[in-house]
């Protein structure tokens, strides 16, 4: 993959040993990159020139990264990746919730920082999400936190979900009664599981299934398309969060 | 001891009220017997009054009105024995002193004995010519006490006198005094007691609370007498201590954490520029290492202080999350089909144990077979593999903190030896237990037991 034009990056983190070696890797990697070493040196650098991107440390003296990316995102709509050392997830809740576009726990490993940064911009590119994004999924009684990634069956049981059936159960929510074939699926869930899916979007609709269907050998809500393709068979509501 | 109480209010209460009991029931006796003395006297004295009357030879100079009413003194030749008599010990002792003290000289012969009042020919006599006996007491049921003393003519002089009726008065009164002390004692005892237990139960509950929470909300203002006062502020100020060191730990844990991980992510940024391919797999795998030790140590600390409820879960799908994770590293693990079963728990905890066992048993044992079952009160994910097993005597050790299954404590294996304990952590942060056994058919059966 490579961009039209070099995509520029503000790195802000207040410890030079990692974010030195840090610029250097993601410039080899084709980027332009900006570094501050402090919330305060980032707000300059933001009103000189806007970045594509924002690689932000949580933790900082003085003002902190959560507070920085609340400006950010208030102020200009720019791509923010949280880079922390906590990897709780409540913690990943609270800094999507302020509504960075990703979140990386270090030690990350800098291909895959690489692949996220592609793919919040990849993201950044279409078209505004819709306002509603925090908003439940609701099918049958089921329901899809999109936030908290949490799936509920109708008894309010929680049903545990990778990332990756998450990710492509949100693209059937989305697009409830239509026919997606596999390439579309593919496109649609790719993320930083991208090597999963090349190799088999089958097997995670199968994983899925065997998930949400009372009888994954007779599917009733995914259900199998002839001529290679899936469609979601059911209903989809949205709710507001509780 | 089936009727003794177990709390301290019950206790106090009964043991005051047995105490009282016995009190009462000691004082009523001496009571009954000083009204039984009393009445002793009487009718000794009675007695002795017409017996040395009628031996002076006095009886007939005293006419007039008593005469009417008291019976006369008998003469007979002998006292005829009638069917239930009672020869009366006690009382003839007592007659004999005092005729004696009067200077009667038959006084050594005195006998006397009892009968029912209406056994008596005189006194069925005197009823048939409608005369009173006694004080108008009901006859039926008393006793009359008959004393005789011989004559020195050979004849039997024989006085009588009805048995006054008992102090039943007396008693009904014991009996009030009684119930009215048991029950103005109980209310007072009742309410100091409630000022001590009050308190203390709500202590009890506190310390449950907080044994869950470790969170100083909630805490109880002092009331009560003083002794509970005193503890519970002395619980207090060990909460707040508690609480402080516990968030004490948990700030430097996060410091650790961080002052850690980014040196940690720099390493991994650096060795990037690494040109052997090798080499750099090499390095990056040793950063991963010190990550995953970091990462179950911070966990360890922090386990069992979620911020969130556990919620309702399904197992099966949490393993089968566990297991994808394993199949898409290519490991050979595999799920059994198995019932919905749910559980309340932590599900990034949950799938940490679940987790860490696997991990396990594909390290040492080559494989691991996940299972979903309920077993009576409790879910169980069992993780089952076809290694060489852990010796008995070394079960138990297995969870503890850096316990590994060899000896040489080889890092080749990988880990540092906290998986277990993690798991053994998350399973009892639940309420739950981590169930190590060797299966009889050969390698390790580690079970996470939830209460379902």
């Amino acid at each position: 993959m490579t961009e039209t034009e070099a995509t520029r990056i503000l790195l802000v983190d207040d410890e030079a040993t990692l974010r030195e070696p840090l610029a250097a890797y993601l410039t080899r990697q084709g980027f332009v990159v900006r570094e501050a070493a402090s919330a305060a040196a980032a707000r300059t650098a933001l009103l000189e020139a806007t970045p594509d991107l924002v690689l932000l440390d949580v933790m900082m003296p003085g003002e902190d990264g959560l507070s920085l990316c609340r400006h950010l995102v208030e102020s200009k709509s720019v791509p923010t990746i949280l880079l922390t050392a906590k990897g709780e997830p409540t913690d990943r809740i609270v800094g999507l919730e302020i509504g960075a576009d990703d979140y990386v726990v270090k030690p990350f490993e800098p291909r895959e920082l690489v692949a996220r940064i592609r793919s919040v911009l990849r993201r950044a590119a279409r078209p505004a999400p819709a306002p509603e994004d925090d908003a439940l999924y609701e099918f049958e009684g089921w329901r899809l936190d999109p936030l908290k990634r949490r799936l509920t069956d109708p008894e309010g049981t929680t049903v545990p979900i990778s990332t990756a059936e998450f990710r492509l159960l949100t693209a059937f929510l989305d697009r409830p009664r239509q026919v997606v074939d596999r390439d579309r699926l593919l496109d649609l869930v790719q993320g930083r599981e991208a090597h999963l899916f090349d190799r088999a979007v089958d097997n995670q609709i199968s994983r899925l299934r065997r998930k949400i269907e009372a009888d994954s050998r007779n599917p009733h809500f995914i259900q199998t398309v002839r001529g290679g393709g899936y469609r979601f068979a059911a209903d989809v509501r949205r709710v507001a969060a509780p | 001891m089936r009727f003794w109480p177990r709390s301290l209010l019950g206790q106090v209460l009964l043991s005051v009220a047995a105490a009282l009991l016995v009190a009462q029931a000691i004082s009523a006796h001496l009571l009954f017997r000083a009204s039984e003395d009393r009445r002793e006297q009487r009718m000794v004295g009675s007695l002795a009054v017409q017996l040395i009357a009628a031996a002076n030879g006095s009886q007939d100079q005293r006419p007039g009105p008593r005469s009417g009413r008291r019976m006369r003194v008998e003469v007979s030749p002998v006292l005829r024995a009638l069917p239930g008599d009672r020869t009366e010990p006690r009382l003839t002792v007592a007659l004999a002193k005092v005729l004696r003290e009067e200077g009667l000289a038959e006084a050594q012969e005195v006998r006397v004995i009892s009968r029912p009042a209406l056994g008596d020919p005189r006194i069925l006599q005197r009823l048939a010519n409608g005369r009173p006996v006694g004080q108008g007491a009901a006859l039926t049921g008393a006793r009359v006490m008959l004393a005789s003393v011989p004559r020195p003519d050979g004849t039997w002089l024989t006085a009588r006198a009805l048995s006054p009726p008992r102090e039943r008065a007396a008693m009904r009164g014991l009996l009030v005094q009684t119930a009215v002390l048991f029950a103005v004692l109980l209310l007072a005892m009742w309410l100091i007691l409630r000022r001590i237990t009050g308190p203390l139960a709500a202590l009890t509950k506190r310390v449950e609370t907080f044994a869950r929470t470790q969170s100083t909300d909630g805490q109880l203002a002092p009331e009560g007498p003083e002794d509970v006062r005193r503890l519970i502020e002395a619980q207090g100020r060990m909460e707040a201590r508690i609480a402080g060191m516990i968030d004490e730990k948990d700030v430097m844990l996060g410091a650790i954490g961080h002052d850690l991980k980014t040196p940690l992510a720099a390493l991994r940024v650096r060795i990037e520029s690494v040109e052997d391919d090798a080499e750099r797999g090499r390095m990056a795998a040793g950063i991963e290492d010190i990550t995953r030790t970091l990462d179950d140590i911070l966990s360890l600390a922090r386990v069992g202080r979620a911020t969130e409820p556990p919620e309702r879960t399904e197992l099966a799908a949490l393993a089968a999350s566990v297991v994808e994770e394993f199949e898409d590293m290519g490991d050979p693990v595999e799920l059994a089909e198995g019932p919905r079963v749910v559980a309340r728990v932590h599900v990034t905890w949950a799938k940490r144990a679940l987790r860490n066992l696997v991990s396990n048993a594909v390290r040492y044992g080559g494989d691991a077979a996940v299972e979903v079952l309920r077993d009576g009160s409790e879910a169980v994910l069992r993780v089952t593999d076809n290694g060489p097993g852990i010796p008995a005597e070394h079960l138990s050790d297995m969870t503890e903190p850096f316990t590994r299954g060899e000896a040489s404590r080889n890092r080749e294996t990988g880990g540092a030896g906290l998986g277990l304990t993690l798991a053994r952590a998350i399973a009892e942060a639940h309420g739950g237990r981590l169930v190590l056994a060797n299966r009889p058919e050969g390698g390790l059966s580690a079970e996470l037991r939830f209460p379902a």
